[in-house]
């Protein structure tokens, strides 16, 4: 009846040579590593991640430089978390997770971070929000959003970087942080 | 140039980075370059960083269908909801907290496993994959998500840098998605198209109308002119089943002009949801399921609540070479309650037999008729 399933051992190096995708992983770890990054400390973050960035070679750099930039922070950021556990009391969030009053303030920084994006979007033109709706709502390529918008696929990016600008300093960097170091 | 100033370049020059990165193919020059620009200052590192928590804000942006865009040049607001979404009156939707990225991302790989082991996996692109009669298939796509394909059933894989699409142009399948939202998952059928970004569900095309059903995670269905005509509404309803769908699929193409006038309407499914859309983009309201009894046919059982026996013969005629038919009007029309094996019609036909008065005929190929006593 049904046939039989075809035995092919799967290549991972096909999976991948999509460049792209090397950098998806280490990216979504440093935006979900636990603890990962408080506001204050993005820019003590970053000049860690400079200084190991000069001590790497160049060639390796360059064959996944976004690779190479989100693990060096995740990392970065972890060893600072540990760091901090020691210097902090552990009770408090210990205690926190047992009676899921974090969840409950977790619940609420959440929303107000949902309120201060809607608010942000705000300040960008109906365009950018119209691109930026495009490509993280109805998950359409750029081309595809230039097609539907009438535009040319530079006007496009352009879009996309003014609303990433814009974005950047509206959004406080406080609950940008938050957002990304939701507890696991 | 002062602190501020220098701090403002970043940002610019963070934000342009990291759109041309996005973009997905980058030249080696180009990566040069970026890897230059960071070593060049740690200020530049932090924009880089703070980049990708905006991008990752946006992607767990919960509320872009209450964002509005008019006045966005000619074209009007696209996105139109059909329905309120459902996690406005709720809390807020659980499944993008780090917790629910560890489980899709396990989920995923052990998906990825899975195939590895029993499927077979396809470097798909622009690749057909179509079953006969009596045939299933696990296939494992490229990405990691894995297709459980229906007998009859014709699917067209088109991967993309951004987007993993697939057309179903007639059958069902059940999708398993693999997690990836800078990446999303399309199932086109027609004009109606499914959105997921890492959830299991199930689509059909049936008659004309297409049936969405969702198991886990959340999933858009978005119904519109893909291409427009000046009205194109009738000529779509008329056209075939596999022309339509290849009109979708000629539609889903980049670069493909679109009038001002399109219009997307969108319903949000959660997990036990279902919904069918008309050809004429028509939805019925959202309906609860017990999405495991209904998708019950992707492992290979098939389950009939006061279904007629005519329907429950039509479901194993699908799935098996032997072929049941049913000779007496009155007993096709039986209803009949009952899980069954989808690939042993015998049993049925045994079934058959032990609650009504039948005698069961076969022929030199096996096929079975039933008919009633007289």
């Amino acid at each position: 009846m049904a046939r039989p399933p075809l035995m092919t051992s799967p290549d991972p190096r096909y999976r991948l040579t999509d460049w792209f995708l090397k950098w998806r992983v280490p990216l979504r770890k440093f935006l979900t590593a636990k603890g990962a990054v408080p506001a204050s400390d993005l820019d003590d973050v970053a000049q860690e991640v400079f200084l190991r960035l000069m001590r790497y070679g160049r060639t390796e750099l360059i064959e996944h430089p976004q690779a190479y930039l989100y693990k060096m922070a995740s990392n970065v950021a972890a060893e600072w978390a540990l760091r901090g556990r020691y210097l902090r009391s552990p009770e408090p969030s210990w205690l926190g997770a047992v009676t899921g009053a974090e969840e409950v303030e977790d619940q609420a920084g959440h929303m107000e971070l949902q309120d201060q994006i809607e608010q942000a979007l705000l300040t960008l033109t109906p365009q950018q929000r119209e691109v930026l709706k495009l490509q993280f709502y109805a998950g359409l390529s750029r081309t595809e959003i230039a097609g539907r918008l009438n535009l040319s696929e530079r006007s496009v990016k352009r879009a996309l970087v003014k609303s990433y600008e814009k974005l950047r300093a509206r959004l406080n960097t406080e609950s940008l942080a938050r957002s990304s170091d939701g507890r696991e | 140039m002062d602190a501020s100033e220098r701090r403002r370049r970043a940002v610019e020059e963070a934000a342009e980075w990291w759109v041309l990165l996005q973009g997905g193919e980058v030249s080696r020059k180009e990566r040069e370059n970026y890897v230059d620009w960071l070593r060049e200052s740690s200020v530049h590192v932090a924009e880089m960083l703070r980049v990708a928590q905006v991008h990752g804000a946006l992607e767990k942006f919960e509320r872009w269908s209450q964002v509005s865009t008019d006045g966005s040049g000619d074209a009007p607001s696209t996105v139109v909801p059909l329905t309120t979404p459902t996690h406005t009156t709720g809390s807020p939707l659980p499944k993008y907290t780090p917790r629910q990225w560890r489980l899709a991302a396990s989920v995923a790989a052990v998906l990825l496993v899975i195939a590895g082991l029993t499927g077979l996996l396809l470097a798909l692109r622009g690749q057909v994959i179509e079953t006969q009669r009596g045939e299933r298939r696990q296939v494992a796509l490229a990405d990691g998500s894995v297709v459980q394909v229906d007998p009859q059933t014709r699917l067209n894989v088109q991967y993309e840098a951004r987007t993993r699409r697939v057309v179903l142009e007639r059958g069902r399948a059940l999708f398993h998605v693999a997690k990836n939202p800078e990446r999303p998952f399309l199932v086109q059928v027609r004009d109606t198209t499914v959105r997921a970004v890492g959830t299991a569900f199930a689509v059909e095309e049936a008659d004309h109308t297409v049936v969405v059903t969702v198991a886990e995670g959340r999933v858009a269905v978005l119904h519109g002119p893909v291409t427009e005509g000046p009205s194109p509404a009738t000529a779509r309803e008329e056209t075939t089943t596999a022309s339509a769908a290849m009109r979708a699929d000629k539609a889903a193409r980049p670069n493909e002009p679109r009038s001002a006038g399109s219009a997307v309407s969108e319903i949000i499914l959660t997990a036990n949801q279902q919904v069918t859309v008309a050809g004429a983009g028509t939805a019925e309201l959202v309906r609860e399921v017990d999405s495991a009894r209904v998708l019950s046919w992707a492992e290979g059982r098939l389950i009939f609540e006061n279904e007629s026996v005519e329907r429950a013969v039509r479901e194993f005629n699908r799935y098996n070479r032997i072929q049941l038919s049913v000779n007496d009007a009155a007993l096709a029309q039986r209803p009949i309650s009952g899980v069954f094996s989808a690939s042993d019609p015998e049993s049925f036909v045994a079934f058959i037999q032990s609650v009504a008065a039948v005698h069961v005929k076969r022929n030199e190929s096996d096929d079975i008729t039933i008919e009633a006593v007289k």
